[in-house]
């Protein structure tokens, strides 16, 4: 019986296999998202120099 | 606990169909809420009238947004969820307790926001971007919500891996349940991206935070903003294959081809949320450029899959009961006299020529700078999440009405015309918004001609006429959203039983039978259908760049 399932279970393109492993599909979205968008965008912003305390100053007056 | 319908055939887990009662009523309530603020949001804006002072208008600004954009649209889409993933699967609920645990600390979470907002303590919009400070109950309410929404999520693939396990389906997840899943993935980034950013939000506002940065938070809030809108389109999609099913009988043509185009979504439509920081200039060209154009292209490829496969499917379905005749008897002979039919055909016209055009053009970074920020942004959305997704929302409750809450729909009559009316009202609203906004009309601003300001600036004259049409627009969305749910909860309560198909208002199609020859296009009506809605964006796509060159003259 087993030797029988062997060559069905194969037959399953690799293609399908990705789509329907919504575990995978999970990952892969949440994993593009967070380097793309939040880590990309996280980096450039914690970059950015600091304001010069004396331009600070004038502005909070 | 099962019952097997005798309309459907389908097995109905009773805890299950309860907690679709239940989160489908509360969202029902929610959208009320959110159109009684949004008629007095209209006449405010409209200056002649200009109802509220401007304390009422942000507080009801903050108050719309939540529950029309938050509020309304998730507990419906919990509703799906669970639909989907137990009945669609012919499955067992995996814990109802877990169920009502999310539902209550969903409700808890609405009712506190709500109620905090209205005792004027968190003016802050819903975007809340900080240094606007809000009552640190009103995220804890958010807070509460979507822990709730996520545990709702978490439930829903708990279902999908019982059904799997008990193999009630074959190899693959159906279309419509699998487009589901999608919506449930993007929930998943998009609540996440909450969590990350409302509880050092909270905590700053107990004080036990120093300092929330301001572009640190609107770049993760966006990440919840736009994708939780995400959510909406892939549900929207989802019910879209449904109908097309429940009506004539159709499937996707290319069924591989549609579950593609949800793949798509799940890996890059959140990368839209970009849009609402093109104009920030602490991230750079190269992460905004990637983000709304290369990547995002792709999600909007698979808009565009759909946008044919749909259409296509009711196509290929008619031409296979006998409407064969040119291109478009297959349309003319559609079951139009269906609410459920009607609402998703004009929910599909609505989202694709109004929300989906403007869509592309205002996520550009060259031609968003002709409406940024202007009121023409809340048209779009309009042309979105109200004709796309709301409309489609209230199509699918005509059918709910009689499978989840067995009841005949009251009213059938003003059910036949409801869609209609709904279209007309948000085409309308959404339209002058639009326009409205490319005369440079502010957004989210309680009185546009800056009287009494040190600045005062004169709009085109066409700018009266527009508000005029918005407010029209408005009054009869308003209209036709009460006409629905006065329907819904005239007949969920007090609507006589449905004890049989034969109570059945609704047609639910057996599936088209198999085409016996098949030569050519397949679907050629909406080949052409689909080269118009080309052809239409083009044309917009290009005068947004004529009316860009005529803004910044560049020589």
């Amino acid at each position: 019986m087993e030797n029988d399932k062997q060559p069905e279970e194969k037959k399953i393109p690799f293609s399908r296999m990705i789509m329907d492993d919504y575990m995978l599909l999970m990952f892969l979205g949440v994993t593009i998202y967070a380097i793309f968008y939040l880590l990309w965008g996280v980096m450039e912003l914690s970059n950015l120099p600091a304001i010069p305390e004396d331009i600070k100053n004038a502005l909070l007056k | 606990m099962f019952r097997t319908c005798d309309i459907t055939g389908f097995k109905v887990d009773l805890q299950s169909e309860k907690l679709i009662r239940y989160n489908a009523v509360v969202s029902v309530v929610s959208l009320l809420l959110a159109v009684t603020a949004a008629l007095l949001l209209v006449f405010t804006r409209y200056q002649p009238v200009h109802l509220l002072n401007a304390e009422w208008y942000y507080r009801l600004v903050t108050f719309h947004g939540l529950n029309a954009l938050i509020f309304w649209i998730i507990f419906f889409e919990i509703a799906g969820l669970y639909f989907g993933s137990t009945v669609l699967l012919n499955t067992k609920f995996c814990s109802p307790r877990w169920g009502w645990i999310a539902f209550i600390l969903m409700v808890a979470g609405l009712v506190m926001s709500n109620v905090i907002i209205l005792m004027g303590k968190a003016d802050v919009m819903l975007t809340s971007y900080t240094p606007l400070k809000a009552h640190p109950l009103y995220y804890l309410g958010i807070i509460l919500f979507a822990v709730g929404a996520l545990i709702a999520v978490a439930l829903f693939f708990g279902n999908l891996m019982i059904a799997r396990r008990d193999n009630t389906y074959g190899q693959s997840l159906p279309l419509v349940v699998y487009g589901l899943m999608t919506a449930a993935i993007i929930a998943v980034i998009t609540l996440a991206s909450g969590a990350i950013i409302y509880i050092p939000t909270f905590l700053w506002s107990l004080g036990l935070v120093q300092n929330i940065d301001p572009a640190m938070y609107k770049l993760i809030w966006w990440g919840l903003g736009h994708s939780s809108q995400q959510i909406n389109v892939a549900a929207m999609v989802s019910i879209w294959y449904m109908t097309s099913f429940l009506t004539v009988g159709g499937t996707s043509i290319n069924e591989r081809v549609s579950r593609s185009a949800f793949v798509l979504y799940i890996l890059f439509i959140c990368l839209a949320s970009a849009h609402h920081l093109l104009t920030d200039p602490g991230v750079s060209s190269a992460w905004k450029v990637w983000n709304t154009s290369y990547a995002m292209y792709l999600a909007v490829l698979a808009s565009m899959i759909h946008a044919f496969a749909v259409p296509s499917s009711f196509e290929s379905a008619q031409r296979r009961w006998g409407y064969n005749k040119g291109l478009f008897q297959w349309l003319s002979k559609a079951p139009w006299g269906n609410p459920g039919f009607s609402a998703i055909i004009l929910a599909i016209i609505g989202f694709g020529f109004i929300g989906g055009t403007t869509g592309v053009i205002f996520g550009m970074e060259q031609t968003n700078i002709i409406v940024h920020n202007t009121i023409a942004i809340p048209g779009h959305f309009k042309g979105t999440v109200v004709i796309g997704t709301t409309l489609t929302f209230m199509g699918i409750t005509y059918y709910l009405i009689p499978l989840i809450f067995r009841r005949k729909i009251v009213g059938f009559s003003w059910a036949k015309i409801q869609p209609w009316l709904f279209f007309i009202g948000i085409a309308l609203l959404s339209i002058s918004m639009i326009v409205l906004g490319q005369l440079g009309v502010p957004r989210r601003h309680w009185d546009s001609t800056f009287s009494g300001g040190p600045f005062t600036y004169n709009f085109n004259p066409a700018v009266d006429f527009f508000w005029a049409l918005m407010m029209l627009g408005g009054v009869i969305a308003f209209i036709a959203t009460l006409i629905w749910i006065l329907i819904v909860v005239i007949s969920v309560f007090w609507g006589p039983k449905v004890n049989g198909p034969q109570d059945m208002q609704l047609t639910i199609s057996p599936l088209a039978p198999a085409a016996k020859e098949h030569k050519g296009y397949e679907a050629p009506g909406t080949l052409v259908l689909t080269m118009i809605f080309l052809l239409v964006f083009l044309a917009l796509f290009f005068l947004n760049w004529k009316w860009l060159a005529a803004t910044w003259n560049v020589n």
